[in-house]
């Protein structure tokens, strides 16, 4: 089974490469869309995927991916086991920093608080962030695409202060501990 | 013009919209230009509808021309009721060589000699549909023009469809068709809706059909493009494989709104775990329903997004294969 790997390729020059994975293709597009014309130092290539693996006919032509965010929906089952299952598909070397997990609709419905303590138990298990987004309006669109740039500009070497996707990983990584419980 | 006539002329007024009416009469073509001018439709429409029968009867229609009348505004307006789709089988060696007046003759024929008191009507539609009205009264009464049937049928084709038949008159109906149109047997489609443009579009394929091919498609305007030169889908390809076999199946964007398909389902319980199914040579005996508002519309946005593997979409292709 090929996983996918981090340092495979070797990088562009002032190009950042993101991978935005969801499953049902609704918020990839709209944050797809801010964040290519968000940034204007370097240049963003972002990647639009439904689930990993990523097909093999890509592999020649894709560049090196620098940040991976799985886009969890937490209105929908389907979306976290898929999730879930495409996690078995990247090397490992993808977890020091270079994985982060997004979530939307964490205000709605009953289920979505028990999705959520698991989506964060599974980025804690993985030392990766998790990130809440509001998705429906244009807002928190932007606010999620400037969030996720920041940190691609870290996981990408682009940050002007020397720092390496790992210590930022140990600075955001989530912790699922028990004050989940407090409410 | 006698009291029936007016009756049947009223209760066919009653049902037509009041602003079809000044187009209907146009067509129908049987009061005078200076009549039709005279008629103000501003007024309520019982009294467009006196108006139009004292016309009527100062030209001295009768019957005839009200069955003629009924029959444009039917063919005009066919979505208002709910029609049956039948399908002939068993074409005999020269069903492709009917024609039309043969088989116009025909069926009045087999209908008259069953029955002492019928009416038929038949026309030819510019689109090639033959329209049959057709008036069923017994061996002892008159024909009920109340309740009359419509079969729609495009000649050679094997579809039939029918509208407002009571059992007692199904198998002569049957009969005629299978007799007129020179087929061995005729059998209910199982398929009904009450838009008959959509049915006829879809069976009789009068849609932009897309044939399977080893290239692939040609990008059209309705097409998810990337918006920018920066994002690249990584299944790209398969996403266009998975667009290709919906439209294959169920067209672009299918017109026809299904609500509900029954599929009956006999299948063998495969596996190697010791439940109450151990008994291999039994079947599985089930019915699967699908409900919707659009069924051939969520089915197609279905299996474009790959939601179902492709054993189960297999299945639900023969939806539109009748």
């Amino acid at each position: 089974m090929a996983l996918l790997t981090p340092f495979s390729k070797v990088p562009e020059l002032n190009t950042a490469t993101i991978l935005l994975v969801e499953i049902e293709e609704q918020l990839q597009s709209k944050l797809a869309d801010v964040i290519v014309h968000y940034e204007k130092e370097f240049n963003v290539n972002v990647r639009l995927a439904r689930k990993l693996p990523l097909p093999v006919e890509n592999k020649e032509s894709r560049p090196r991916i620098d940040l991976i965010v799985f886009i969890v929906n937490l209105l929908s089952e389907r979306s976290l086991q898929s999730v879930e299952s495409s996690l078995n598909h990247l090397h490992s070397d993808y977890f020091l920093g270079k994985v982060c997990f997004l979530v939307t609709d964490a205000r709605c419905g009953s289920y979505t608080r028990d999705r959520l303590a698991s989506v964060r138990k599974l980025a804690a298990s993985h030392q990766c962030p998790v990130i809440c987004a509001e998705p429906r309006t244009a807002d928190g669109v932007h606010a999620a695409a400037a969030r996720l740039l920041s940190i691609l500009k870290v996981s990408a070497g682009m940050s002007p202060i020397p720092t390496t996707a790992l210590y930022l990983s140990t600075l955001t990584r989530c912790s699922a501990t028990s004050d989940l419980e407090e409410d | 013009m006698d009291e029936q006539t007016r009756f049947v002329l009223r209760r066919i007024f009653k049902k037509i919209p009041s602003r079809n009416i000044e187009d209907l009469l146009k067509n129908w073509n049987c009061l005078t230009a200076d009549q039709l001018r005279a008629l103000d439709y501003t007024r309520p429409k019982w009294t467009l509808v006196e108006n139009i029968i004292s016309f009527c009867e100062e030209r001295r229609l009768n019957l005839k021309h009200i069955t003629n009348l009924e029959m444009i505004n039917r063919i005009k307006n066919p979505d208002s009721d709910t029609w049956h789709t039948c399908q002939l089988v068993e074409a005999q060696d020269d069903a492709l060589f009917v024609e039309l007046t043969q088989f116009k003759e025909q069926l009045k024929a087999y209908l008259e000699g069953v029955i002492r008191h019928i009416s038929i009507k038949i026309k030819k539609h510019e689109d090639e549909a033959l329209w049959i009205r057709i008036a069923w009264g017994d061996n002892f009464s008159k024909p009920n023009h109340l309740k009359p049937t419509y079969v729609v049928h495009h000649l050679h084709t094997s579809y039939v469809f029918i509208c407002n038949l009571v059992a007692k008159h199904k198998i002569l109906l049957y009969q005629a068709l299978m007799v007129s149109t020179k087929h061995g047997s005729i059998k209910d489609a199982h398929l009904s809706n009450r838009s008959l443009t959509a049915m006829r579009t879809l069976l009789l394929r009068h849609y932009q059909q897309v044939f399977p091919n080893n290239y692939s498609r040609i990008l059209d305007e309705g097409n998810t493009c990337p918006s920018h030169p920066c994002i690249e889908k990584e299944h790209a390809a398969h996403e266009e494989r998975r667009d290709q076999l919906a439209s294959e199946a169920f067209g672009d964007s299918p017109t026809l709104k299904l609500e509900t398909a029954v599929y009956r389902l006999e299948t063998r319980y495969r596996g190697n775990v010791k439940t109450t199914f151990s008994d291999e040579e039994e079947l599985f005996r089930g019915v699967v329903k699908f409900s919707s508002t659009s069924l051939l519309q969520s089915l197609r946005h279905c299996v474009a997004s790959g939601d179902f593997s492709y054993p189960i979409f297999l299945l639900l292709k023969t939806l539109t294969q009748i």
